[in-house]
């Protein structure tokens, strides 16, 4: 459903500082599967996981999503696509400051133009589906690690993401939460969702849910 | 159309929720913004007050005044000259007018002597009716406290007080002392038969300029002013010194502006982390774009009203205290009076050109510079 | 010149509008040249983001112009005590050479503004940029008009000398005139109504024609275009004297002064806010066979049509309001 052919991505391009993050990389991320993309750091996954997710535009090369090209599409168009079918965890979560659980999941929706009432429905469905259906209206610098995850993956699902993508999720975690989460990621699956992060961790990528693993070295893809 | 009002909602919502955690910065903000708003506010309505109660102080004023000028000074006129107004076509009444300046040593202040030409209001032998400023520059203690005038070194005059002058009565009557004629003409020396000046009505405003074409040929030495005239020159006045004091607060406006531009393009660690933030999770930069303006338009219309309201309080209420001494003062004595409300559109419209405007102007480079924040940067 | 606080508020926003206009303009010189949607360097991503940019300012600046526009007129209504001879606007647009062109100036910039805004509605309707160089280009032409109209807007404003006699509407709108007002007074009631109803009747066939088969547009623009011209003409030759009761008094002005109920509003914005719809979906008809336009555009078009429609429906009943609640017989 995704495809990256011979992509290329210069940061800070003409200036001294260029770096090449990536350097033609082609793929293929298959449907309802759950895919790793893992290397040493500085090997270019996230800034695969980058293209992938619809974050930013290939320098060269091209992205289709569902067969259409869409490496050159105007950043608005890329960000409706994107954030009606994908949901984003982040390494360090994210989540904002100050506001409250419920609040923060809810964020996601804000632009689109729902009925607020039908938001909040959902966004309490999915918090009682992870466990925190008593937090929702607690500010989210007092929960856990682990609680501290969950918000920011219902969040992710607020528009209802086809594609859930994570960095590094189980970096911060200790290894019963790790668990916890590859669980959760079984039961998206099983709902399914396709299902996309990078990790160095390798208790993710051979645990028994993950279809493929994807290698990386120096911006490119080896395995 | 709902999903449109939807989003504003949650929008203006996000926003909300936004200023009330910085509200210390918020505070400080609106403060500021209001105290702008107040200042040209001020201006604005008080000037427009003042016009308008000129405006009716010269309604009941003649339609053309009438003197006598010699070697290009004013002199007094001599009553032969009524009968010969009197009789142009058009003209309704001519009436001798007394009036002129007195300075009253002791107080240190200029009095206006008149008689008026309101028989309710003539005075009678050794009695005067005073404005309220003439009061207050001579500290009367009592309302009915008489009055002494020294023309000369040695000489001293007393009047009765019949009558203090209401505030409400406008700008002009503040340093009034009205008398009777045979005291006015007693206590300056006057011959009988001279007037300072004449007061003609004319019934019909369009024969007006028929009138002092007439007039002029058989008075080739007078000169004639109308109230149009009269009405002309305050109005000017006032609209230029407003306009100064505008051009004047137009200086706190731009710096007003460099402070909220600066504020805004030098972001807080946490707003641009929070702004990455809501890139990274599918807003688009119209999105935050349209979540900053609300926060701008929230924040304006907090200033805006805080700032107009202050203003109407302080000119309407309070007679304009911080800025009267600029605005108004032809005399000595400053009137103490409550100007009649007045806003209109047109004022609301202006002063939101004036003020809204330069912020939102000022602060919209550094909010797109914000909201294109590269949505993928919180990854990196 | 008058130093007063509406006249230092239109003045801030005309060179406010002229500074962003300028900018834009050089912005859109930049994108006229080095445009290059299929590239994904930083430079093409920049450019992309700046447009959001300009929409944004140039959208903000327009409606106060639009505010603008408005209290020009007020203003010029209200200054009129100022001026020997002055009774309303005209007298003080009158002044010296420079008000009305100032005028016209500011209505061209409400109209031009008003079109590109829409070209922008239109363009960010595709997905790829497809209407950019077309608009820069439009913003190109439309900067020396923004320009001019704060250049003549200030001669104007210093050029305002209070002892200077001018001459008012009674003077301006009478037939015995020369001159295009003059003609407009001129011009004989019942025409005028028959006219302004002819009018009435070609945008209401365009439009329904447009809403039915889709095609036509550019008619119903020039429907509008001859509407706002025989409705000009109407409202000094016949509507007026409506407004005012009085078989003799034209002035286009006076109707928006509080005396008269601020009637003119009720007429102008309508007219105006008809006229620019009528146009602009003359404008994006132009566009609907640019492949990426093709599924969305047709729709925004049919909006703005019928944005016209309502436009001048609403002028239509102002008018028939005028001449039904009027004790003045014209006709009998």
């Amino acid at each position: 459903m995704i495809e990256l052919q011979e992509v290329t991505k210069l940061y800070n391009e003409g200036r001294p500082n260029e770096v090449a993050a990536l350097g033609g990389v082609s793929l293929t991320i298959a449907r309802d599967a759950v895919t790793v993309l893992t290397g040493p750091s500085g090997s270019g996954k996230t800034t695969l996981l980058s293209l992938v997710g619809l974050m930013a535009r290939p320098t060269t090369g091209r992205v289709f999503l569902d067969g259409e090209m869409i490496s050159g599409l105007p950043e608005r168009f890329l960000t409706a696509e994107r954030r009606t079918r994908f949901g984003f965890v982040f390494q360090r979560f994210n989540l904002i400051r100050g506001l409250t659980v419920m609040e923060n999941v809810m964020l996601p929706a804000a632009p689109l133009g729902e009925a607020y009432g039908a938001v909040r429905a959902r966004a309490q469905a999915r918090l009682a589906s992870l466990g925190l259906a008593d937090k929702a209206e607690i500010p989210v610098e007092y929960l856990s690690g682990g609680e501290t995850q969950r918000v920011a993956i219902a969040r992710a699902l607020i528009n209802d993401a086809a594609v859930l993508i994570a960095d590094e999720p189980t970096a911060n975690l200790d290894s019963a939460l790790a668990d916890r989460f590859l669980e959760i990621v079984a039961g998206l699956r099983g709902e399914g969702r396709t299902i996309i992060m990078t990790s160095h961790d390798p208790r993710i990528w051979g645990a028994e849910v993950v279809d493929r693993v994807v290698e990386m070295r120096d911006g490119r893809v080896v395995r | 159309m709902t999903p449109w009002i939807n989003r504003q909602r949650s929008l203006a919502d996000y926003t909300l929720a936004a200023l009330g955690r910085r509200k210390g910065k918020t505070f400080a903000l609106v403060a500021v913004y209001a105290l702008v708003v107040f200042v040209v506010a001020s201006a604005m309505l008080f000037a427009t007050a003042l016009t308008r109660e000129a405006d009716l102080v010269l309604a009941e004023a003649p339609e053309l005044t009438v003197q006598h000028v010699k070697m290009g000074r004013h002199e007094m006129i001599d009553g032969a000259e009524i009968t010969k107004i009197a009789g142009l076509r058009g003209v309704s009444s001519v009436e001798g007018r007394l009036w002129g300046y007195f300075y009253d040593a002791t107080s240190g202040a200029n009095y206006t002597f008149q008689v008026p030409s309101d028989p309710a209001l003539v005075p009678g032998p050794g009695e005067a009716i005073v404005g309220e400023g003439v009061q207050r520059a001579r500290r009367a203690t009592w309302e009915g406290a008489p009055l002494f005038l020294s023309r000369f070194t040695g000489d001293m005059v007393k009047f009765e007080v019949a009558r203090t002058l209401g505030a409400e009565s406008a700008l002009v009557s503040s340093d009034l002392v009205l008398l009777n004629e045979a005291d006015f003409r007693a206590f300056f020396d006057l011959p009988d038969g001279v007037w300072t000046d004449l007061a003609v009505s004319i019934r019909n405003p369009r024969e007006i300029d028929t009138v002092i074409d007439k007039a002029s040929r058989l008075m080739p030495d007078a000169r004639f002013v109308t109230r149009d005239e009269i009405r002309r020159t305050y109005q000017k006045l006032f609209s230029w010194r407003e306009g100064l004091m505008i051009a004047l607060a137009s200086a706190a406006v731009l710096a007003f502006a460099i402070f909220a531009a600066d504020k805004a393009s030098g972001l807080s660690a946490d707003e641009a982390r929070e702004i990455g933030i809501l890139k990274a999770i599918g807003w688009d930069t119209r999105d935050v774009i349209s979540m900053k303006l609300w926060e701008g338009a929230l924040v304006s219309l907090g200033a805006f009203l805080i700032g107009t309201l202050g203003a109407y309080v302080h000119v309407f209420g309070f007679g304009a205290g911080l800025i009267a001494p600029v605005l108004k003062g032809w005399s000595v004595i400053y009137p103490d009076f409550r100007l009649a409300p007045l806003v209109d559109g047109m004022q609301i419209a202006t002063l939101f050109l004036l003020t809204v405007l330069p912020y939102t102007a000022a602060t919209l480079v550094p909010i797109w510079r914000a909201a294109s924040a590269d949505p993928d940067q919180v990854m990196r | 010149m008058i130093f007063q606080a509406p006249i230092l508020a239109l003045l801030l926003v005309a060179g406010l509008a002229s500074g962003v206009a300028l900018w834009s303009a050089g912005f859109g010189w930049v994108v006229l040249r080095r445009w290059d949607i299929a590239s994904g360097t930083g430079r093409q991503l920049g450019l992309e983001r700046t447009t959001e940019l300009v929409s944004t300012l140039f959208g903000l600046v327009m409606l106060a112009e639009l505010a603008a526009l408005l209290l020009f007129v007020y203003n010029a209504d209200r200054m009129a005590s100022l001026f020997v001879g002055a009774m309303c606007a005209v007298g003080t647009l009158n002044v010296n050479g420079w008000g009305f062109p100032a005028l016209y100036l500011k209505i061209a910039v409400f109209f031009a503004a008003a079109l590109w805004l829409m070209l922008d509605r239109a363009d960010r309707l595709g997905r790829d940029y497809p209407l950019a160089r077309v608009k820069y280009a439009g913003l190109v032409l439309i900067a020396p008009l923004v320009v001019a109209d704060f250049g003549v807007e200030l001669t104007y404003f210093l050029g305002l000398e209070t002892d200077v006699i001018t001459s008012c509407c009674s003077k301006l709108f009478t037939p015995v005139n020369d001159g295009l007002a003059a003609e407009m007074t001129g011009l004989a009631p019942g025409a005028a109504l028959w006219l302004l109803a002819g009018g009435g009747a070609f945008v209401a066939v365009t439009g329904g024609l447009t809403l039915g088969t889709g095609r036509g547009h550019g008619w119903l623009a020039l429907a509008g275009a001859a509407m706002f011209a025989v409705s000009l003409a109407a409202i000094v030759s016949v509507i007026s004297l409506y407004v005012y009761d009085h078989p003799n008094h034209h002035c286009p002005f006076c109707l928006l002064q509080r005396e008269h109920g601020y009637y003119g509003y009720a007429l102008y914005l309508p007219l105006f806010a008809g006229t620019a719809f009528a146009l602009g979906a003359g404008l994006t008809s132009a566009f609907h066979r640019v492949p990426s336009l093709a599924g969305a555009l047709p729709a925004m078009t049919r909006r703005l049509v019928a944005l016209a429609l309502w436009g001048f429906a609403l002028f239509g009943l102002a008018t028939i309001w005028a001449i039904w609640s009027s004790q003045l017989i014209l006709f009998g």
